[in-house]
C-alpha cells in the first residue's frame, strides 16, 4: 500500500468500527442487525449512529440472521443500498438466503467477521466462515488492517452496485484480531465518499421491484432460462475481476491509498519464494520479511484481496517462475488434506513454470500465526526450492498432526 | 328465493372494483380454495399491490417460469424461511424511498405458522407496515400434503397416514390467527371463501390499517386433492366450517377481539368432517375429541373478546406505530 494522501482525520478505532463507519459514509437506504461475537460492534456502532440520527436508514433489528438477510435482500431488489454484518453461525443461518441474494443479483453489501463455523463451538478466529460459503455466488474481499475493511468496504459498493455487477460483495475480516484490534485509521470525510459513490448515478438505472409495475423476481429458472441466469452470473463474477482493479485505482486517485486490486504483492519481484496469504496474517509476515530479507532470504508475499471469483490469472501472473510457494490457510478443505487456497491455487501449478506448491495451515482457532511460525513457513519454503524433501501438508501450529497418524 | 340470492351477490360484487391479474386458465387443481382467494385479492385491493409469496402450491401461478408469467401483478418469489423478513424490506425501502405501497405478504400455513413464523413473529413485534395473509389449507400441499401445525386432530396426510398402530394426526391443530391477535398488532382476522363480503371487508380494512402497522389475516382455504373432497363441495366445506365453529369468524383491532359472526346455532363437527376423506377413518370418540376441541377454542375466543373490552387498552399498544 502506498499512500500519497492530503491528510484528513487518523483516529484510533477498532475493525468493527472501521466497518461500522464505513457503511454509515456510504449511506445505505436500509440496515438489517443481529448480533454474534466478534460482529456485535458493527452492528451497536450502527445502532448508536441511527440513535443520534447521524445515520439516515431504516434500521431493522431483527430477529435472526436468516431475516436479516431477506430483509436486506428485499430492499435491494427493491432499489435501495443495504448493509448488514455476521459471522459464523450467522452466516449459516442466512445461507439459503445468501444464495437466494445470489441468484437475483441482488447487489448487498455485507461485512463478515471471520470465526470458526458450527461443528464445534469455537468462539475464536479462522476463515472456516469464509470457506463454507465460498460457492454461493458472492464476490469475497479479504481486508488485512483496519483501514482495509473501511476502504473495502467502499469499494464493494463500487463494485456491488456497477451496472455492470450487479452482484452482492462480503467484506471477510478477522474476527478477533482484526475486529478488536485498535489502530489508526484515515476517516475520510463525507463529501468525498460521496464524490467516490457518485459514479454510480451516472449509471443506468438497474431494474426494480417497483408496485403497480408489471414486473417480478423469482420467478421459475426452467432449463434454459436457469443456464442462462447461470451463465450469465458466471460472466459478471469474471467481469467483476477487471473492475475491482479499475475502481482500486479510481479510489486512489482519490483517496491516495492503493492497494493492487485483487491481489497485493510484497517484495515479490526478485523474490525466488513466496508466501501466498490473505487477512491480517499478512501483516505478520511482511514483518518477517522484511527481517529475513535483511539476512539476504529472496521471499516476498502475495495477498489475496479478492478470493471470489478465484483471482487465478493474477495469481499465476504473480507467481509464475518463483522456486517454491507457501500457501498460508486459516482453514481446512474437509476432503483435501491441504488447506482450501491451497488445493484451489495447486489446478494452475503447471501453469507456473515450475514453481512448486506446499501447504501450510495455521492460525486455526484463535491460534497466532506468529513471527516464530512464519519464519519456520518461510524456512520449509526454502527447502522445497533447494530441492529438499519436504512434506506436502504442514499443521504449523500442532506438531502432533505432522508427526502422529491420529484416529 | 332467488332475489335473494342476487342480493347477496350484488353485495360481494361491488367490492370487486379491480381487474382479475391472473390469466383464465391457470395451475391450480379444480376446486381449489387458494385460487378463489389469490383472484379476489387484487380485484379487492387493486392491481398495484406487490405480491410476495414462497415456494407452495401457489407458487407454479405467482411466481411464474423464466421471464413468463400467469399475472401482471409485481411478485417477489422468496424463500418459505423468510416470507416476512422480505416483505419487511420491501416496505422498509419504500418507506425510505417515499413510494406509496400495499405489500401483500402470501403464505401457506406451513411457511406461516411453522418454518416461517419466526421471522413472522419478528414482523408482528417491529409492527412492519404490511399485510400478512395465510391461506390456511391445513397441511402442505405443494410437496405432496403432508401434515402442518395447522393439521387437525386426526386427519390423515401423507405424514400421518392411517396404520394399524397411529390413525392420522395425534395432535391438535395450532391456532394461528389467535397466536397473531395475541401480539395486539393493529389488525388480525379470521375469514373464508364461503363469506366474500366479509373477507373483502377485512381486506379492506387491512389496507387501511397497515398504514399504522402490521395486519395478519388468516384464510380458512380448502385444498379438495388433499383433503379428499369434491371439488365441487369447496365452499360448502368453508360454510360448514364456520357453521360449526370449526372456524370462527371475528376480527381484532388492537388485539381487541370481535366475532364478525355468530352462529346461533352451531352444527356438531361431524357434519364438517363428513365432506372430506381424510377424517373419513375417525370414530365417534375421535370426532368427539375434535368437537372438544373445536367447543374449547370457541369458548376461549368468546372469553377473551370479553375479558379484552373490559381491560382498559395501554397507550403502548394503541400508539405502537414507530417501526424499529
Ligand atoms: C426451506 C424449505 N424446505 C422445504 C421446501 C420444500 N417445500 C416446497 S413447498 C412446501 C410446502 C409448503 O406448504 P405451505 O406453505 O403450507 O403451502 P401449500 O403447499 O400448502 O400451498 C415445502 C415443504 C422448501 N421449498 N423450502
Ligand atoms: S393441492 Fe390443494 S392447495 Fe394445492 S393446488 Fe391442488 S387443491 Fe389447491
Amino acid at each position: 500500500m502506498n499512500t500519497t494522501a492530503t491528510p484528513s482525520r487518523i483516529k484510533v478505532i477498532t475493525g468493527n468500527a472501521a466497518a461500522a463507519i464505513a457503511a454509515k459514509l456510504a449511506r445505505p437506504d436500509v440496515v438489517a442487525a443481529y448480533p454474534i461475537t466478534p460482529q456485535t460492534e458493527v452492528i451497536e456502532q450502527i445502532s448508536t449512529f441511527y440513535a443520534s440520527g447521524e445515520m439516515d436508514c431504516e434500521l431493522i433489528t431483527v430477529e435472526g440472521e436468516n431475516s436479516a438477510m431477506n430483509v436486506v435482500m428485499a430492499a435491494s431488489l427493491a432499489g435501495g443500498r443495504v448493509f448488514t454484518a455476521s459471522s459464523s453461525w450467522g452466516l449459516v443461518f442466512m445461507y439459503d438466503a445468501v444464495l437466494a441474494v445470489a441468484g437475483a443479483r441482488a447487489p448487498v453489501v455485507m461485512v463478515n467477521v471471520n470465526r470458526e463455523t458450527p461443528g464445534i463451538i469455537a468462539v475464536s478466529s479462522g476463515q472456516q466462515d469464509m470457506i463454507s460459503t465460498r460457492d454461493a455466488g458472492w464476490i469475497f474481499l479479504i481486508a488485512e488492517d483496519c483501514q482495509e475493511v473501511l476502504d473495502l468496504v467502499l469499494q464493494a459498493y463500487r463494485l456491488a452496485e456497477d451496472y455492470d455487477i450487479q452482484l452482492p460483495v462480503m467484506v471477510h475480516y478477522d474476527g478477533f484480531f482484526l475486529s478488536y484490534l485498535s489502530e489508526g485509521v484515515d476517516i475520510p470525510e463525507q463529501k468525498t465518499v460521496d464524490q467516490f459513490l457518485s459514479v454510480l448515478k451516472t449509471q443506468p438505472k438497474r431494474t426494480v421491484l417497483h408496485p403497480g409495475e408489471k414486473l417480478g423476481v423469482g420467478s421459475h429458472g426452467i432449463l434454459g432460462g436457469y443456464m442462462e441466469l447461470r451463465h450469465k452470473h458466471v460472466t459478471a463474477m469474471e467481469r467483476s475481476k477487471a473492475k475491482f482493479e479499475e475502481i482500486d485505482k479510481e479510489f486512489a486517485d482519490i483517496f491516495g491509498r492503493s492497494y493492487g486490486g485483487q491481489v497485493e504483492e510484497y517484495r515479490t519481484d526478485d523474490a525466488d519464494m513466496v508466501l501466498v496469504g490473505s487477512g491480517s496474517m499478512c501483516g505478520t509476515i511482511k514483518a518477517v520479511i522484511d527481517e529475513q530479507r535483511e539476512k539476504g532470504v529472496r521471499i516476498g508475499l502475495v495477498k489475496i484481496r479478492m478470493y471470489r471469483p478465484f483471482p487465478h490469472k493474477a495469481l499465476v501472473a504473480a507467481l509464475k517462475g518463483k522456486k517454491a510457494i507457501g500457501v498460508v490457510d486459516r482453514s481446512l478443505a474437509f476432503g483435501f488434506d491441504g488447506g482450501p487456497i491451497y488445493t484451489e491455487l495447486k489446478a494452475f501449478e503447471t501453469r507456473m513454470d515450475g514453481a512448486k506448491l506446499i501447504s501450510f495451515i495455521d492460525g486455526i482457532a484463535n491460534t497466532d500465526i506468529t513471527k516464530t511460525n512464519v519464519e519456520k513457513m518461510i524456512q520449509m519454503t526454502g527447502d522445497l526450492a533447494d530441492g529438499k524433501d519436504v512434506p506436502e501438508v504442514t499443521w504449523v501450529s500442532y506438531p502432533d498432526a505432522n508427526t502422529k497418524g491420529e484416529k | 328465493m332467488a332475489e335473494k340470492k342476487q342480493g347477496r351477490l350484488t353485495k360481494v360484487l361491488d367490492y370487486l372494483k379491480h381487474d382479475d391479474p391472473f390469466s383464465k386458465g391457470v395451475a391450480f387443481c379444480p376446486g381449489c380454495g387458494l385460487e378463489l382467494l389469490l383472484r379476489f385479492i387484487p380485484r379487492v385491493l387493486g392491481n398495484d399491490i406487490v405480491i410476495t409469496g414462497t415456494p407452495s402450491c401457489s407458487a407454479p401461478v405467482l411466481l411464474g417460469q423464466n421471464n413468463q408469467s400467469w399475472h401482471t401483478l409485481s411478485y417477489f418469489g422468496t424463500l418459505m424461511t423468510g416470507a416476512a423478513a422480505n416483505a419487511t424490506g420491501l416496505v422498509r425501502y419504500y418507506r425510505k424511498a417515499g413510494i406509496d405501497n400495499t405489500v401483500v405478504c402470501f403464505n401457506g400455513d406451513g411457511t406461516a405458522n411453522d418454518i416461517g413464523f419466526g421471522n413472522l413473529s419478528g414482523a408482528a413485534e417491529r409492527n412492519e407496515p404490511f399485510i400478512y395473509i395465510c391461506y390456511d389449507n391445513e397441511g402442505y400441499m405443494n410437496t405432496g400434503i403432508q401434515k402442518s401445525g395447522t393439521t387437525p386432530y386426526g386427519a390423515t396426510t401423507t405424514t400421518t397416514p392411517y396404520g394399524s398402530v397411529h390413525k392420522g394426526k395425534n395432535l391438535r391443530r395450532m391456532n394461528l390467527g389467535l397466536k397473531m391477535a395475541m401480539n395486539k398488532i393493529p389488525y388480525t382476522a379470521t375469514a373464508t371463501l364461503s363469506d366474500l363480503d366479509d373477507l373483502a371487508k377485512k381486506l379492506l380494512k387491512a389496507k387501511e390499517a397497515k398504514e399504522r402497522g402490521f395486519c395478519f389475516l388468516h384464510v380458512f382455504a380448502p385444498c379438495p386433492t388433499g383433503w379428499g373432497a369434491d371439488p365441487a363441495d369447496t365452499i360448502e366445506i368453508c360454510r360448514r366450517a364456520v357453521k360449526t365453529n370449526y372456524f370462527p369468524l371475528w376480527e381484532a383491532e388492537n388485539g381487541r377481539i370481535r366475532m364478525t359472526k355468530t352462529v346461533k346455532k352451531p352444527k356438531s363437527v361431524g357434519t364438517y368432517t363428513e365432506l372430506m376423506k381424510k377424517f373419513n377413518h375417525m370414530t365417534e370418540d375421535d370426532i368427539k375429541i375434535l368437537q372438544d376441541d373445536v367447543d374449547y377454542e370457541y369458548c376461549l375466543l368468546g372469553g377473551l373478546s370479553v375479558l379484552e373490552a373490559e381491560c382498559q387498552l395501554p397507550v403502548s399498544v394503541k400508539d405502537q406505530g414507530e417501526t424499529s
